[in-house]
């Protein structure tokens, strides 16, 4: 037991713990192996209030903190990441309106949102713009009382299946970096906004990763969230709480590895003996365990300094996303080393939750991104 | 409509902790019996259908408060826990006792109760507290259809050539099974809801019930000895093809006389 | 004069029910041991038939013929037990654990205010009084568990012993006890057979048991086969009848029965917890099973490794062929 969790976050998690062990873990390899966006895992997650946990109360949520919804993200992810990032992505495709979006509009999608009715996705990435936002080509222009959007995002997870999409758009090229970038919500089945392709990918196979292309697309101006040339900052302090939820993910994903590789070692006979005897093997299980608790205290202290508002949140939100990314990659090689043949196969667990780990040192800012922010923080004297 | 569910909160299955030898450690560890869950299950719906309000009323110790307060997650509206140190121990008899004296203070159309419990009082509880307060007994249930309006309820009891619909005024005592359908999942509202649902504690002198009545001096029953039962010898495993394994099941029945 | 010991049965379709006539068997053995009397007590319509063909067992039967048509037989039969109690003061009742039974066993201890000792799976007489044998913990410990007063009730279990019909007769006496407490009125609108429903797994010597690895209704054929062919009942595990593939009444394990029979076929069955607490008394357990890792692999007696589809078929053949031959 956490001594930071409160008993009312215990009880939340546990309760998720079993819903994820009892419903979504009997379908984890089967998402993976036909790849489809699990509607239904949506579905569950949607009756027991799971995505409306962050939203305010005033909206229909259930108004906790980041931390509540990362333990979520964790147990959730531990026998599924596919359906962790289901709770993820709705988070992250939130926050520009949670940070920036007026009370109407918080009002007008909130509701849906916190009920799990709608779908959101984040795309802010481009073909020529992953980790540096100052190569963003979709533009914004006024047209009359409201803007024209073209451009193509590519590796938006949701994307094809979201019923709102935060967009980031340059409006002002003039206004040089950092200025030049506004956040609309464009809503599925506007006119010109198309879905290109979906992505064939090594892991978290079940989460749709699509391409967004935007050919004139009229958006409201009542769909700008935040003010004109306010987009990157906007993006910015969303990524400063959507990266602890990776974190989460990759937690979960680690602590899975450990769950089945200690389970394997007990039952698993060679030379007369569980495997679980050799000394080799505790040593590993042992690292594996220290590891993960490790990241998940990081995790959860970044949650807290976050959400208290903190000056360098970005530096802990990048610490709290390395060190457990790195950790559930780790942790879940080992895992396949500890069940051998049985660990390269998909009759066990371990390979998936290998494929699905690597993602945690891509997304929301790769590994070198996460110590850029890092070394930035440290050397500007934060 | 309203409705109280007898709730009990037992060991985990298997995982029961023992002392003394025999006694089981109540202390910690306890969850809802099985097919109380099923009945609480049943008791939610109906109240979703007709309006109403539904109560647990639970007998135990302390560690029985987790059991209690999933259901209150689940959609119990409050919940009244008879808890007293005197209780340790209570054979079945007591235990009918303790709880009729419980619900003749309580106001409902029906008490739902689970057909048995995984901690063996044998599934006779539920007929002796209607017994005791003079209330029809339904029990072994597959389905609950009360009618308001008639102040009736309908069971399909399951017999031991099918089913019998049977039927008595409410309020009445219902035992239920599995049947009646998988028990939900709390939803995380209903765990953050619950926290601010009434738990009311009732004593012995509540109740009026002298406590050397109760426990486990009062009970009638003893337990001479507890011993493991005898150890299978272990598994012999065959592994061959499939007309040789058979081959071997016939002779492994044969040798024991079993065809 | 110490109490007598009484066995409370049950009629079904006329006759009574095979766990009534191992109740009077064992209230016979209980009363030669004990030096005390023995009766049955047999409460319904058609009570004086199904007397007769209870008393070959042994001892005498007290017959109360009483109209069930239209009420549950548990509280009819209660009802008329209580008065008789009042009226003969017997020590001990043995009540049958079935669902009838356990009501009956409800209602009077409320009635009588008597102890009860539950689950029986045996019971011997020990120290003036019955001392029943129970499994208890999901089946970790084996107690023996007495009545702490000279009278009370005792639920026993289907097989804790053999019927068996006594050198000598017992006879048949009509009963009509005054005073029959009134029970709160349940009443019967319907009764409706099913097929499925009659199945007395309780009772069976051979199970055939299918799980998950059946893979759906279709895959009890080969179950069933088997159990045709071992002169057997099937069984199943409670996925697999939440799943509706086979009905509640083969259910076996923790919310469904406890079986005991000599042989246990456990086909496509993993051995999970809740599933092994019902049917781990069996006397020799063959499992056929994919997973070598099943839990299932440690209680059981002959562990076989493989497909059940290719394998169920051959031994039921086979059988089929010894009997044959």
């Amino acid at each position: 037991m956490s001594a930071r969790l409160t008993p009312e976050q215990v009880e939340l998690r546990d309760a998720v713990r079993e819903l994820a062990r009892e419903r979504i873990a009997p379908r984890a390899a089967e998402i993976d192996e036909r790849g489809e966006f699990p509607r239904d895992v949506v579905e569950l997650l949607a009756r027991h209030d799971v995505f409306a946990l962050g939203y305010p109360a005033e909206y229909g949520g259930l108004g906790e903190p980041l931390l509540t919804n990362c333990l979520m993200i964790e147990e959730v992810s531990r026998v599924c990441a596919t359906s962790g990032l289901v709770l993820a992505v709705q988070a992250l495709g939130s926050l520009p309106l949670l940070l920036a979006g007026s009370d109407e509009q918080k009002r007008r999608w909130f509701p849906g949102l916190a009920s799990g009715e709608l779908l959101d996705a984040f795309a802010l990435t481009e073909a020529g713009a992953g980790s540096d936002p100052a190569g963003i080509r979709t533009r914004a222009v006024r047209d009359g009382d409201g803007w024209r959007i073209d451009g193509t995002k590519r590796f938006i997870s949701h994307g094809s299946v979201a019923d709102i999409v935060a967009v980031f758009a340059v409006t002002d090229p003039e206004a040089g970096r950092h200025r030049d970038l506004s956040c609309f919500y464009v809503e599925r089945g506007m006119p010109g906004f198309e879905v290109a392709r979906l992505e064939h990918k090594m892991g978290i196979r079940g989460s749709p990763t699509a391409e967004l292309v935007f050919d004139g697309v009229r958006v409201p101006d009542a769909n700008r969230v935040g003010e004109v040339g306010e987009g990157f900052r906007i993006a910015m302090r969303t990524l400063d709480r959507s990266r602890p939820g990776v974190a989460a993910q990759a937690v979960g994903i680690a602590q899975g590895a450990v769950d089945v590789a200690v389970a394997y070692a007990k039952e698993r006979v060679q030379f007369g003996r569980p495997i679980a005897d050799q000394q080799m093997v505790q040593a590993m299980l042992a690292d594996m365990a220290t590891r993960t608790e490790a990241a998940r205290q990081l995790l959860y202290e970044a949650c807290e300094r976050i959400e208290a508002g903190e000056r360098d949140a970005s530096r802990w939100a990048a610490m709290c996303k390395l060190f457990a990314g790195d950790t559930a990659m780790a942790v879940t090689t080992d895992a396949v080393q500890v069940l051998g043949g049985y660990g390269y196969i998909t009759e066990y667990p371990v390979e998936r939750m290998m494929r699905d780990a690597k993602i945690t040192q891509l997304y929301e800012g790769t590994q070198q991104i996460q110590r850029l922010v890092i070394a930035r923080a440290l050397l500007s004297g934060q | 409509m309203r409705i109280v569910v007898l709730l009990k909160a037992v060991p985990v299955v298997g995982n029961e902790k023992l002392v003394d030898g025999w006694r089981v450690d109540r202390s910690a560890g306890l969850e809802a019996n099985g097919n109380d869950e099923y009945v609480l299950e049943a008791g939610l719906k109906l109240i979703e259908q007709h309006g109403g309000e539904l109560v647990t009323l639970t007998m135990g110790p302390t560690p029985a408060l987790e059991a209690i307060r999933k259901a209150l997650a689940m959609g119990a509206a409050r919940a009244v826990h008879v808890q007293d140190p005197a209780l340790a121990g209570s054979d079945a008899l007591a235990t009918g006792r303790v709880l009729a004296a419980a619900l003749s203070r309580m106001e409902y159309d029906l008490v739902f109760v689970g057909a048995d419990t995984s901690d063996g009082q044998g599934g006779v509880v539920g007929a002796a507290i209607a017994t005791r307060l003079g209330s029809p007994y339904l029990s072994y249930a597959a389905r609950i259809e009360p009618d308001p309006s008639a102040g009736t309820v309908r069971v399909r009891r399951i017999s031991a050539t099918g089913y019998d619909v049977i039927e008595a005024p409410m309020p009445a005592l219902v035992a239920g099974t599995q049947l009646l359908g998988e028990p939900r999942y709390p939803s995380l509202r209903g765990i953050m809801q619950a926290r601010s649902k009434q738990i009311a504690t009732w004593s012995l002198a509540d109740l009026g019930i002298d406590a050397s009545s109760v426990g486990s001096g009062a009970s009638l029953t003893d337990v001479d000895s507890a011993t493991p039962p005898p150890a299978r010898a272990g598994a012999t495993v065959v592994r061959d093809a499939p007309d040789v394994a058979a081959e071997r099941i016939v002779e492994f029945l044969a040798a024991r006389r079993l065809i | 004069m110490a109490g007598e010991i009484w066995a409370i049965g049950e009629i079904v379709d006329g006759q009574p029910t095979r766990l009534s006539r191992e109740l009077a068997t064992l209230a016979a053995s209980l009363a030669a041991t004990a030096g005390r009397g023995a009766r049955s007590v047999l409460v319904g319509a058609g009570a004086g038939d199904a007397a007769q063909a209870l008393a070959a067992h042994g001892p005498d039967v007290l017959a109360v013929e009483a109209d069930t048509a239209d009420r549950p037989a548990a509280t009819v039969i209660a009802g008329h037990v209580a008065a008789l109690v009042r009226e003969h003061q017997p020590s001990f009742l043995l009540v049958g654990a079935s669902n009838d039974g356990r009501d009956v066993a409800g209602i009077l201890q409320a009635l009588l205010e008597w102890g009860t000792l539950v689950n029986a799976a045996g019971v011997a007489w020990q120290d003036g009084g019955p001392q029943a044998e129970m499994s208890v913990f999901g089946g970790r410990l084996s107690t023996l568990s007495h009545l702490a007063s000279d009278h009370g009730i005792v639920i026993v279990r289907p097989s804790a012993v053999t019927a068996e019909e006594a050198a000598q007769p017992g006879r048949v006496e009509r009963a009509e006890p005054s005073d029959v407490p009134e029970l709160a009125a349940v009443r019967v609108v319907e009764r409706i057979r099913e097929a499925s429903a009659a199945v007395s797994i309780e009772e069976a010597p051979v199970i055939v048991a299918g799980g998950r690895g059946v893979g759906g209704p279709d895959g009890f054929g080969v179950v069933e086969d088997l159990a045709d062919a071992l002169g057997g009942v099937v069984g199943a595990t409670r996925a697999v009848v939440d799943a509706g593939w086979i009905g509640y009444a083969h259910q076996i394990g923790q919310t469904g029965k406890t079986v005991k029979p000599a042989l246990y076929v456990a086909a496509g069955i993993s051995g999970a917890i809740q599933h092994k607490v019902g049917m781990q008394l069996s006397g020799t357990i063959v499992a056929v099973n994919r997973d070598p890792d099943a839990p299932i692999a440690e209680f059981a007696d002959l562990m076989v490794v493989g497909d059940l589809f290719e394998i169920l078929p051959r031994v039921s053949a086979a059988v089929r062929a010894r009997r044959g031959g």
